[in-house]
């Protein structure tokens, strides 16, 4: 028998209200799947609901209809407080923008995201963290606050963060937009090294051509997105 | 990490607004403490330089400034009394001791007193106890013939320098009467250490319309009657007489305690006043930090940290700044004390800045409810953050 997939969506709908009774539908699919293991890279133009896919799949935000199952977990049947801790241990999230901490070094903001989950004990939070960034290249970079780290250091802790938890799942929005082509290819090979030796399951949106040829799946969101395409047909 | 070290970390992040929020709550804080210390320390000056006598004869005219200037040596003289009614008291049955009083000038600040030798007596009735730090006290001269012998408070003679044998005026002109240290007291902790004591046909001596009067100048008699029940007849017969008052040293106390009453209620005001403002100063301080890192506390949510969690951030940064203010607080309103004391010890206040007293756990805890309280409103910011709203790439 074949292992279920790490991530299922179902006749997901979502919709964000404007006020007066409307909404704005920005995503509408029928069935979207990513075996354990996989990597899949997500496109399509800006607004076609890329990152609303993402924050659905992290629990982040609640969809308008439809079920969405993480790690044969039924997302929005958990209450919030228990869909925080299972994003926390099941879900890793890497920002467009990095999103780390000013006020922590890069091994404290690794710890951060350890400390939400109950996955690593507390005594070995700064081993790992340290672990982690040395595996990602950052060893000598441990206590230096973000400021004092370049764009594709900073993206790195926060690729480390993402790992901390050792989570199934990886989500990653655009992980390399934000750096120079030379930067975001060290970055983006990295990642996906350390993602495939941890046999993560990996959703991206990029619109690297890079990260294209890594994948075991592209999704254009113009064929996913029922939406996008009726948007696209009028 | 835990979210007490994550919230102490992010106020070391923002070091210059927070240590200014911790130093606002520090000095309200201080304010406080320090007054109620001060407000402490004027009533046990007052308290500690009470006379052992029960009553104050002197001429009539305002109580209080007959005590204070008398007992505490803090207003200016009342007008003389003459010397009759002190050896009129001296020699009535119901008088176990008096003891002429006459308050001068002063020698750098330090008041001239003149009495006799029964001042410094001990009587088992005397909570006070005057001991010869070195020399001895100055002779009971008689009149007519002044040694001008002076005997200095221990205060006197720690600010002034002057030691035994040294001679010393105030003014040109009394150049020609001139003091000779013979004795040092130990201190007494009341207004006697900062006072020069010397005899009356010294003072008298000193005074050029003395000199000339037939009937010496006095300021006041002190009076320990044999029977406190001869008290309320004695205080009577003396105010009944035309120059005389005779004043309960007790009763003024009591008054200048409820002056001070007024005072210190008003103080409460002004001191709720600004309790109120540091508060809102918290407030402002916590919910502008919350507002600056609304994307921080969206990311932390999407890294799995609950509501609770990024609430009691909030909440422990407010009761870490309310507590290191408070804490400044409590050490800053005793530095505050101990400068005043300092600063006004030769008013009679006693001030110990190393004595902890009840109230100021109560006040610590007080500050850091409230300035955790102030942190509510934008913990609860922090609660509603809109994770996905927040983490929209910035454009």
């Amino acid at each position: 028998m074949s292992e279920p997939p790490a991530v299922v969506l179902n006749e997901v709908k979502k919709a964000f209200p404007l006020g007066g009774g409307r909404g704005l539908e920005v995503l509408d699919l029928e069935h979207l799947a990513l075996p354990p293991g996989s990597c899949t890279v997500v496109r399509g133009r800006s607004g076609s609901g890329k990152t609303t896919l993402l924050n659905l799949i992290a629990g982040i935000i609640a969809p308008s209809a439809g079920t969405i199952r993480v790690a044969d977990a039924d997302l929005f049947a958990l209450s919030q407080a228990r869909r925080d801790r299972f994003r926390a241990e099941h879900v890793g999230y890497v920002f467009q923008t990095f999103n780390l901490l000013s006020a922590l070094s890069a091994v404290e903001n690794v710890v951060l995201a350890m400390m939400f989950a109950d996955t690593v004990p507390r005594r070995l939070h700064h081993r790992r963290a340290a672990d982690l960034l040395a595996r990602l290249g950052l060893s000598e970079r441990l206590a230096h606050k973000p400021a004092q780290l370049s764009r594709g250091e900073q993206q790195r802790v926060a690729i480390a963060r993402a790992l901390a938890n050792g989570p199934p799942l990886v989500l990653a929005d655009e992980p390399c937009a934000s750096l120079d082509a030379r930067t975001a290819g060290e970055v983006f090979a990295i990642f996906l090294a350390v993602c495939r030796q941890d046999q993560k399951t990996l959703l991206l949106v990029s619109h690297d051509e890079a990260a294209f040829g890594e994948a075991d799946r592209i999704i254009d969101m113009t064929e996913l997105n029922r939406t996008e395409a009726r948007r696209d047909s009028t | 990490m835990t979210i007490l070290t994550l919230a102490v970390k992010y106020l070391r992040g923002r070091f210059v607004a927070s240590t200014l929020t911790a130093v606002s709550i520090a000095l309200g804080v201080s304010l406080v403490v320090a007054s109620v210390l001060l407000a402490r320390g004027i009533k046990e000056g007052f308290i500690a330089g009470a006379t052992d006598y029960n009553l104050v004869v002197g001429a009539k005219g305002s109580a209080t400034q007959l005590v204070l200037g008398v007992v505490f040596r803090m207003d200016l003289a009342t007008p003389n009394i003459p010397y009759t009614v002190y050896e009129g008291l001296r020699q009535d049955r119901r008088v176990e001791t008096a003891v002429p009083i006459g308050v001068g000038d002063a020698y750098r600040g330090f008041r001239y007193v003149a009495t006799n030798s029964a001042y410094f007596s001990a009587y088992p009735w005397r909570r006070k106890a005057f001991t010869l730090a070195a020399g001895r006290l100055f002779a009971d001269d008689p009149a007519g013939e002044p040694t001008y012998e002076a005997l200095l408070g221990a205060e006197t003679a720690r600010s002034t320098g002057l030691q035994i044998d040294d001679r010393f005026y105030e003014g040109e002109e009394m150049a020609e009467y001139p003091l000779t240290v013979v004795g040092i007291l130990r201190p007494t902790h009341s207004a006697d250490d900062r006072a020069i004591f010397f005899s009356l046909p010294s003072y008298w001596g000193m005074n050029e319309v003395a000199r000339g009067m037939a009937v010496k100048p006095l300021t006041a008699v002190l009076i320990r009657p044999k029977q406190m029940s001869d008290l309320p007849s004695l205080h009577r017969e003396i105010n009944v007489a035309p120059d005389t008052q005779a004043v309960l040293p007790s009763g003024v106390l009591l008054t200048i305690f409820n002056m001070m009453g007024v005072a210190e209620d008003v103080l409460k005001m002004i001191l709720a006043i600004v309790g109120i403002i540091v508060l809102l100063y918290v407030f402002v301080s916590m919910y502008s930090a919350t507002m600056e890192r609304r994307r921080e506390i969206a990311t932390m949510r999407a890294l799995g940290a609950r509501r609770a969690s990024v609430f009691g951030i909030v909440l422990a940064e407010s009761a870490a700044l309310a507590t290191l203010g408070g804490v400044g607080g409590i050490f800053g309103g005793h530095a505050v004390a101990y400068l005043a004391g300092a600063l006004l010890g030769s008013s009679g206040l006693v001030t110990n800045p190393l004595r902890v007293d009840v109230f100021e756990p109560a006040v610590l805890a007080s500050v850091i409810v409230l300035g955790t309280l102030a942190g509510l409103l934008p913990a609860a910011l922090a609660y509603r953050t809109e994770v996905a709203e927040n983490l929209a790439p910035l454009s």
